[in-house]
């Protein structure tokens, strides 16, 4: 898995995606931080997502069981869709990941109030 | 001998790594099941894009995440075409769309507040499969088949 910059194409260290094969499905944050991806792990599929600005990665087993095929990562973290294959049938699962992830917020919006304009 | 090692080391890295526990949104998810099959998602600000459909018809189904509740995309589907893929921007506004209409496949950008479907080319030509619009909308990226190779295309929308 390549993550390349744009404009320019300049290519982005990924601490834990870059060598692990067959992946599928990247999906990006709004900066960058976070990458969505389906990997597999020989008969197995897991969702992970790396977090760049921590250089760690987490795995998110889905409850319920089936294969995740395909993810889209919502621009800011918050949530996330899963693209399953469950007993021949292919369904979409949404999920929070509020509680997992920090947000990843498009630059110059305000998380926190309080204090005075400069 | 590294060439096995570093490939085992990242398996066992991403196996050993700390599960964090998936909260589904149930109500959420009940009103996708009630379009029946779904495939392809696309998540951007309050919106979610999918491919829904049942007895093998599927159509691009656009969904209010804040309300739970589907939004009119007029224009946009066809009884004889089959959609393939499908992106949203995070206004809601933009979507992309690959679908196969009388044997071609065509990459589409359609606008919702216009309900206008605009058809862009590739250029050199190709067989487009997947697309990825930029959360603001303003620029596209495509995965083509040309020949015989799998190449990404980047556009900008104005």
């Amino acid at each position: 898995m390549l993550l390349q910059s744009q404009p320019g194409g300049a290519l982005q260290p990924l601490r834990h995606l870059s060598r692990q094969t067959p992946h599928s499905s990247p999906s990006l944050s709004w900066n960058g931080r976070y990458l969505a991806a389906v990997v597999s792990i020989g008969e197995r599929r897991l969702v992970v997502v790396e977090d760049r600005l921590r250089g760690s990665v987490l795995r998110l087993p889905l409850p319920g069981g089936g294969q995740p095929e395909r993810v889209s990562l919502a621009p800011d973290g918050g949530r996330l869709a899963v693209q399953l294959q469950q007993q021949g049938r292919r369904r979409v699962q949404l999920f929070s990941l509020s509680a997992v992830l920090e947000p990843d917020r498009p630059g110059g919006l305000r998380v926190l109030g309080g204090g005075s304009e400069p | 001998m590294i060439r096995l090692l570093v490939p085992m080391a990242v398996t066992l890295l991403l196996l050993g790594c700390q599960p964090m526990a998936l909260q589904p949104l149930s109500a959420l998810n009940s009103r996708i099941e009630q379009a029946g099959g779904s495939r392809e998602p696309a998540l951007s600000g309050r919106w979610l894009a999918l491919i829904a459909g049942r007895g093998g018809r599927e159509r691009v189904e656009l969904l209010d995440l804040d309300r739970a509740l589907p939004v009119p995309v007029p224009g946009l589907n066809r009884v004889d075409a089959q959609p393939l893929s499908v992106s949203v921007d995070a206004a809601g506004e933009r979507l992309a769309l690959v679908r196969q209409l009388g044997g071609r496949t065509e990459l589409l950008l359609y606008r919702r507040s216009l309900a206008s479907l605009q058809r862009l080319d590739l250029q050199p030509d190709g067989v487009p499969r997947r697309v990825q619009l930029r959360a603001d909308g303003r620029q596209l990226a495509v995965e083509v088949s040309r020949e015989g190779l799998w190449q990404i295309d980047l556009f900008e929308l104005p």
